[in-house]
């Protein structure tokens, strides 16, 4: 005990002395705290870049209706041109036939 | 137990002195490299790298993150010597002078004994949680304690002969 006595005065006075040690604020801490739009932004980025990426080029689609133009005489015998729409073609004429019919 | 950054920095201004004190003694009585490691550890804990886990352990606690954030940078300054438990330094003369010198007297301590000798006599922790901060085992704290005692006893008697000669 009598050991203890001895380094417990040393300590008791070496408190007192450090009594003059002028202790510094306390710091200003500024927590650094994570910039979550760089993230952000290169995940939309990557997202739209995907996007664009993988979507495919529309393929060209034959029109819904055929118009057909063809040359008939009248009842006149007049040519004249008849214009008409159709979903497809249902009689298909060689455009040379005709050489082979009047000739 | 999560704690919000008010409630930890509350905490920290209420231990900041107790907290200088033993940076202090763990940089080798260094002020300024004390209260750059205190900067460090205060920004450890409210940035979560350093947790607390149970709020009545709070001391131990933090004194465990500042001895080694302390030895971190001690390290890199290369003043940090890892040292044999049994170790002792060298005597090394006193001064004789009309008071006396604490910190040289400490100094003179292996760094396990100076620590656990502070942690108990000067921060009135117990040698259990002294062996929680130097994560150490309870029978290594208390090998540490009595010849940490029995060294700072002969050290004493020795600096008060001297004193009382030069008289």
């Amino acid at each position: 005990m009598e050991n203890d006595q001895l380094i417990e005065n040393f300590f008791s006075d070496m408190k007192k002395q450090d009594q003059n040690i002028r202790i510094p604020e306390f710091p200003e801490t500024k927590v650094r705290s994570f910039n979550w739009w760089i993230p952000s932004g290169i995940a939309a980025t990557l997202l739209l870049g995907g996007f664009l990426l993988t979507q495919q080029e529309p393929v060209a689609e034959a029109p819904s209706e055929v118009i057909i133009i063809s040359l008939q005489e009248n009842e006149n015998n007049e040519q004249e041109f008849t214009i008409e729409e159709k979903a497809y073609i249902d009689v298909w004429e060689s455009s040379t036939s005709s050489l082979l019919t009047e000739f | 137990m999560k704690m919000n950054h008010s409630e930890l920095e509350n905490i920290l201004k209420n231990h900041h002195r107790e907290a200088y004190l033993w940076a202090r003694q763990c940089c080798g009585f260094e002020d300024e490299l004390a209260k750059d490691v205190l900067q460090i550890c205060y920004l450890k804990i409210l940035e979560g790298k350093a947790r607390l886990q149970q709020v009545e352990k709070v001391k131990p606690w933090l004194f465990s993150v500042i001895r080694f954030t302390a030895i971190d940078e001690l390290r890199k300054k290369g003043n940090w010597v890892a040292l044999q438990e049994n170790y002792d330094l060298e005597d090394e003369p006193t001064e004789n002078e009309e008071e006396l010198d604490y910190q040289k007297l400490l100094m003179q301590l292996s760094p396990m004994q100076r620590e656990v000798m502070l942690m108990v006599f000067y921060h009135q922790l117990t040698i259990a949680e002294s062996a929680e901060v130097l994560q150490v085992s309870l029978g290594s704290a208390r090998t540490h304690y009595d010849r940490g005692k029995k060294r700072l006893k002969e050290l004493i008697v020795k600096s008060q002969n001297l004193e009382y000669d030069g008289k």
